[in-house]
């Protein structure tokens, strides 16, 4: 059987190579090839590794060829967003300021994908700094999102090279970071699985901060099953991250069993489904219908307290980008993307009571999610209310009325940075004009278990996950 | 919360903060100012007695 290893899973990737079905050196090959015959179109990357990549891939080849124990990601080539620092490799955030930036050693989760046997291809494209969520950069152009390319649509952002490359098969899998959604809100709509893991799961160490307190590093891979791998490498306690968790870390892919007899979910209608375009809300409604009809326990839950969230998280995010940028933005404001530049500086207006008060409001939300799941396993919410805007695009036309791209993007995923829950973002359907459309399962702090089964079954029951971008 | 800023209040406040504004730019980021401080005056109102300030989840 012919397999198409720009597209093959993470996971039979990993299984061929170990059975010496495929080289690691061919899988680099076909990826690299791949990225320099579309990314001059599509702009996932900003550095492609090709040299390094390729010298691994023939190690990887030598070490299985003499017998030496491999990783679970042995010769598997992986994406990182810009803002992971690597080793010899530069690390940018998408900024003019950190060009040249050459890190002398890999962030935490580099250095754990590396110990596994995974490959570096490359740095991808984001969001300068990780501040925006519509996929947009000044000085590198924006990526474009393979759906529509011809119309150019947004990618989502910040995480917007890591969604471009995975949905493209310009990498198996990437890594992103998500601080109000940057996860999710590329995958929703580049049509891939984006899994923002709890806080305090994985480390954010040697990870370019936007937001200390609302940072989340995880996943983007084209199913469940290859997030929960991936989770696993890089999860765990770090001492050189203060807010990682001693938790053990569980056997995610051993608990993907596919079976969600009696798993409780809660629909999120109220603020979530409510504010979803019409073709969004009918399909995760439908998506919803699918799980019951799997055996789950559907009801209906509302979360009230998430109304306070954009002001909780602005008064955060803001305030702790501009104690970040405050040395650049003194003596170097005119690199910075405009855009970028005017949202840090509009952090200088938030008073430190405010910030206090936001970080309270945090504690309002999260404890009212918590009460939702002490009833259920998992919360059901679309991952962004509306499909890919096109690049140009400023004000859109919710579910609930008017409202700026920007926030619109931002507006489902975001309350879930401020509780530090797990969310897991999966395709759930396409709009009449072929955008993928994205659903979130939330779960209870640490039990990505049970976020994981729950959408790895969703997509057992469905193949919207198995849809690929034709591109021109 | 939600007062109009002056030019002076803005500049003062921008100057705080270390952020060099021209008087032009204050202008233009005038609309913006004044929307996050309404936003945030939201805020003001909610029962916030006795609730500690979270940064992270209960990692432990």
């Amino acid at each position: 059987m012919s397999v198409d290893l720009a597209f093959a899973s993470v996971i039979d990737l990993a299984r061929m190579i170990a059975r010496k079905e495929v080289s690691p050196v061919e899988v680099v090959r076909v990826h690299l090839e791949r990225i320099a015959a579309r990314d001059g179109s599509l702009r996932a990357y900003i550095t492609v590794c090709a040299e390094a990549a390729s010298e691994a891939a023939r190690t990887a080849e030598a070490a299985l060829m003499s017998g030496r124990p491999a990783g679970p990601l042995h010769g598997v080539p992986i994406a990182l967003k810009d803002l992971y620092d690597t080793a010899g490799v530069a690390t940018t955030a998408g900024s003019k300021i950190l060009a040249g930036r050459v890190p002398a050693t890999d962030a935490t989760v580099v250095r754990r994908l590396r110990e596994a046997g995974a490959i570096v291809l490359g740095k991808l494209h984001m969001v300068e700094f990780a501040y925006g969520p519509e996929g947009l950069n000044a000085h590198h152009g924006a990526p474009r999102n393979p759906w529509d390319a011809d119309a150019e649509r947004m990618p989502g952002g910040s995480s917007s090279g890591s969604g471009v490359a995975v949905a493209a098969g310009l990498a198996p899998a990437a890594l992103g970071s998500d601080t109000g959604g940057s996860i999710r809100i590329p995958a929703s709509l580049c049509g891939i699985t984006g899994l923002k893991p709890t806080y305090g799961r994985v480390s954010r160490a040697g990870v370019l901060p936007l937001a200390w307190s609302m940072d989340h590093v995880g996943p983007m891979t084209r199913t469940v099953a290859d997030s929960a791998l991936l989770l696993r490498a890089i999860a765990g306690y770090d001492p050189a991250d203060a807010s990682s968790s001693v938790l053990p870390v569980p056997d995610y892919l051993a608990a993907l069993t596919g079976d969600v007899k009696g798993l409780r979910v809660g629909l999120l209608r109220d603020f979530f489904l409510s504010s979803a375009t019409a073709e969004v809300r009918a399909a995760v409604e439908t998506a919803a219908r699918a799980l019951q009809g799997a055996g789950a326990l559907v009801d209906e839950v509302a979360l009230p307290k998430v109304a306070h969230v954009a002001a909780a998280s602005y008064a955060v995010v803001a305030s702790e980008a501009l104690a970040y940028h405050t040395s650049w933005l003194a003596t170097r404001a005119g690199e910075y993307d405009p855009e970028v530049r005017k949202r840090l500086q509009l952090g200088a207006f938030i008073s430190g009571a405010h910030y206090v008060r936001g970080q309270q409001a945090r504690a309002l939300v999260r404890d009212e999610i918590d009460a939702a799941l002490a009833q259920r396993d998992v919360l059901l919410a679309p991952a962004t209310p509306l499909t890919a805007p096109r690049l140009d695009e400023r004000q859109t036309t919710l579910g609930d009325g008017p409202s700026d791209v920007r926030g619109a993007l931002i507006r489902l995923t975001r309350p879930f940075n401020c509780s530090g829950h797990p969310a897991c973002a999966v395709p759930c359907g396409f709009s009449a004009q072929g955008l993928p459309i994205g659903m979130q399962l939330v779960g209870r702090p640490f039990d990505e278990v049970t976020v994981l089964r729950a959408a790895d079954a969703y997509q057992r029951l469905t193949d919207w996950h198995t849809r690929r971008p034709v591109l021109a | 919360m939600s007062e109009v800023f002056d030019a002076e209040a803005l500049s003062r406040a921008a100057r705080l903060a270390g952020v060099d504004w021209t008087p032009e730019e204050l202008e233009a980021a005038r609309p913006a100012v004044e929307a996050a401080r309404h936003l945030l005056a939201t805020l003001d109102a909610l029962p916030l007695d006795g609730v500690e300030p979270t940064t992270q989840y209960r990692i432990l």
